[in-house]
């Protein structure tokens, strides 16, 4: 495969190797031979000579045309960096077993859904409606897992995202997660707009040394930073005081928060106690996400195929044509002795002796 | 009656007909032109849809993998012989991906497609790594019995690569039941790891190498349930109080070889094939030769066959000038 002749190219280059066959019509004639005593009895005759040339040019078409067209040739498909509406998001999921159970923290029974279920839902549709956004998925419960690397393929999106309602694992180790997710962005881009968003329904104390990485890695990417934290009913909001001691162990979602807000990128959170309130939250993200970002739009490639068949097709009618109104010279017949030969049959009388 | 049209009218068409170069010529015309205005045709391929199951466990990074003359962990080999399958497998395929660690199989994203979607499959299978494991143990047998349940729920066939090594072993009731049908998920497991026995690494909390684990570093017999058979003759037995004798067990756990005879048996209980993986390259076949062929829409251009012909005809009536004359004219009929 490739393209040696700027963007064009042909699918299996070896055959082209047959194309010095094209050249036989030079030296072999495909018109009947006629033993002649001297070619130079006739008389010199421009018309047969051209009608000559035509058959060879003919004859080089239809062999070459044929080699080129098995040859596949094609124009190289393009890729053209276009500009929409959208921005790279970082889906950073928990699959921690808490995740498998309803808002009201039961196990789901009849017409309940899940935590999981719901945010696969939504989720699924947030990607399915977006055109240009590029999307990663990493899942996170003890340990991250890279699921989906950034992609604009938006079934392996999906994919990811339908399987986020399996049975989850034990923790939320939130910090680990986030570290992943944010190496997810991969080198900047210029102009590209990027969100990371966490869906998660509880958090977990940040080891302080792990507090600086995270720190310096948010300050290097500047995402925008969108946490969906799905409330299990009667659980602490992010903004609730405990009663006791206001330490991380204590309070983990309210230290989260605060941590988020204190990294110095655009922050929001969202405290959705049921899927209507997830849903209300991802048009919000969804509205706010609407920057342009620059895509790759693949043209596909042209088969030229069709061109070299064509080509292919037109020489072998001339030729077939000239082998219909080929005429017997010198042949000894009821006509051929008295008429006088057309120039159709004359052009051969040379081709043949040489041949 | 102008000349031309008198010319016309003397010409030998029955003979032109007759002439054998004429024919090949026009033939060659025909399928030219079919060549031109032929579609593809329709026809039915077969691909797969698989689950790939990778165990992640500490065992898999033991390097007893030559790749390129470097020494090679099992899980790179694996990763590697995944990517080289996913490349290979026939477009309209479809390959779901499943981490095992612990008992269970922890599905990462349902099946997609292997050529649309390459890029990402490609990218997620590059992306595993021993640290995504969320525990420690190493149940193959029960990760095995709960990847073929998940393999049924997804309906696509199952490649479960691991090396097989149990941790904590198996106790000495042996295997652990299959509930399932066996047979009724079809696939392969394909056994990682070479025949000898190498040290397994062992790493720190932060993710670093750190020497390889000892024989103490790890429980080197079941003693869950019931004592074995044998129990009795060993020193320091006591019903009671040392059932399992007295001794501490001695093994070679911390070591780590594929556990051939341990895989058969349990492909032999599922119903599933088990090959061994001798490189990055062959798992397709290997798989393909397990799996259920399903039937995939597949188009196939007929272009090349009737190019092809064209081609051989219209040179066959150039090259015919080297032959005696009498061979190109039909005998009368």
């Amino acid at each position: 495969m490739g393209a040696p002749f700027g963007s064009f190219g042909v699918a299996t280059p070896w055959l082209l190797w047959l194309l010095p066959l094209a050249l036989l019509p030079l030296l072999r004639s495909a018109t009947r031979r006629t033993a002649i005593s001297a070619v130079s009895a006739a008389p010199a005759d421009p018309l047969s000579a051209a009608i000559g040339a035509v058959l060879t040019v003919s004859g080089i078409l239809a062999l070459a045309g044929l080699i080129v067209a098995l040859a596949g040739p094609y124009r190289a498909g393009e890729h053209v960096t276009r500009t929409g509406i959208g921005a790279q998001v970082s889906m950073l999921i928990d699959r921690s077993g808490s995740m498998n159970e309803t808002f009201a923290g039961r196990q789901p029974s009849g017409e309940e859904e899940s935590k999981a279920a719901a945010s696969r839902r939504i989720l699924g549709a947030f990607v399915g409606e977006r055109a240009h956004d590029q999307f990663a998925v990493t899942a996170f419960s003890t340990a991250p897992m890279l699921v989906v690397p950034m992609t604009d393929r938006r079934d392996a999106v999906r994919a990811a995202i339908s399987a986020i309602d399996r049975p989850g694992l034990d923790y939320t180790n939130v910090a680990r997660g986030l570290g992943m997710a944010l190496s997810q962005f991969g080198p900047a881009a210029p102009g590209v707009s990027r969100a990371l968003l966490l869906v998660s329904d509880g958090a977990a104390v940040i080891d302080p040394r792990i507090q600086a990485q995270l720190r310096a890695e948010f300050a290097k990417v500047r995402p925008n930073l969108y946490w969906l934290f799905l409330r299990t009913k009667g659980s602490p909001s992010i903004h609730d005081k405990p009663a006791g001691e206001d330490t991380p162990q204590a309070a983990p979602e309210r230290h989260l928060d605060l941590f988020f807000k204190s990294l110095g990128v655009p922050y929001r959170a969202f405290e959705a106690e049921g899927a209507e309130a997830v849903a209300g939250a991802v048009r919000q993200i969804e509205a706010l996400e609407r920057d342009p970002i620059p895509y790759t739009e693949i043209r596909p490639r042209r088969d030229l195929t069709g061109y070299a068949y064509a080509a292919a097709a037109f020489g072998l009618l001339v030729l077939v044509l000239a082998k219909l109104a080929e005429a017997d010279f010198l042949r000894q017949g009821p006509h051929a002795s008295t008429e006088r030969a057309a120039p159709v049959a004359r052009h051969e009388t040379p081709r043949s002796d040489a041949a | 009656m102008t000349p031309a049209t008198r010319a016309l009218r003397h010409l030998p068409f029955r003979r032109n007909l007759r002439d054998r170069r004429f024919q090949a010529l026009a033939a060659a015309l025909v399928l030219t032109l079919a060549a031109l205005f032929a579609g593809p045709l329709p026809l039915t391929r077969s691909g797969v849809a698989v689950l790939a199951v990778v165990d992640i466990t500490g065992s898999m990074n033991v390097r007893d993998y030559t790749l390129d003359g470097k020494p090679t962990s099992r899980l790179e080999i694996a990763k590697a012989a995944l990517r080289r399958m996913v490349a290979e497998l026939p477009c309209g395929s479809r390959v779901a991906l499943a981490l095992f660690t612990e008992r269970r199989p922890f599905l990462l994203f349902t099946p997609i497609e292997v050529c649309a979607d390459f890029a990402p499959l490609d990218g997620a299978l590059a992306g595993i790594d021993w640290r995504m494991a969320w525990e420690g143990d190493s149940r193959v047998a029960a990760g095995l019995h709960r990847a073929i349940q998940m393999a049924g729920e997804l309906d696509t066939d199952l490649l479960f690569v691991t090396d097989g090594q149990e941790t904590p072993p198996l106790p000495s009731t042996g295997l652990p039941p299959f509930d399932g049908k066996p047979g009724a998920v079809r696939g392969l497991i394909a056994g990682a790891g070479a025949y000898g026995l190498s040290p397994i690494p062992k790493y720190n909390d932060r993710g670093r190498e750190a020497g390889f684990y000892g024989e103490t570093d790890v429980q080197q017999e079941n003693r869950f349930g019931p004592p074995p058979a044998d129990a009795e003759s060993r020193e320091g037995y006591n019903p009671r109080n040392a059932p399992f004798g007295a001794s501490a067990a001695k093994g070679t756990e911390h070591l780590s070889s594929v556990r051939e005879p341990h895989l058969k048996a349990l492909a032999a209980q599922t119903g599933l094939a088990y090959a061994h993986l001798d490189g990055p390259d062959g798992l397709a076949p290997a798989f393909t030769a397990a799996a259920t062929p399903r039937p995939l829409p597949g188009r196939i251009d007929p272009r090349p066959l009737l190019g092809g012909l064209a081609l051989a005809l219209a040179l066959a009536a150039f090259l015919a000038g080297l032959l005696p004359a009498r061979f190109l004219q039909t005998t009368r009929m």
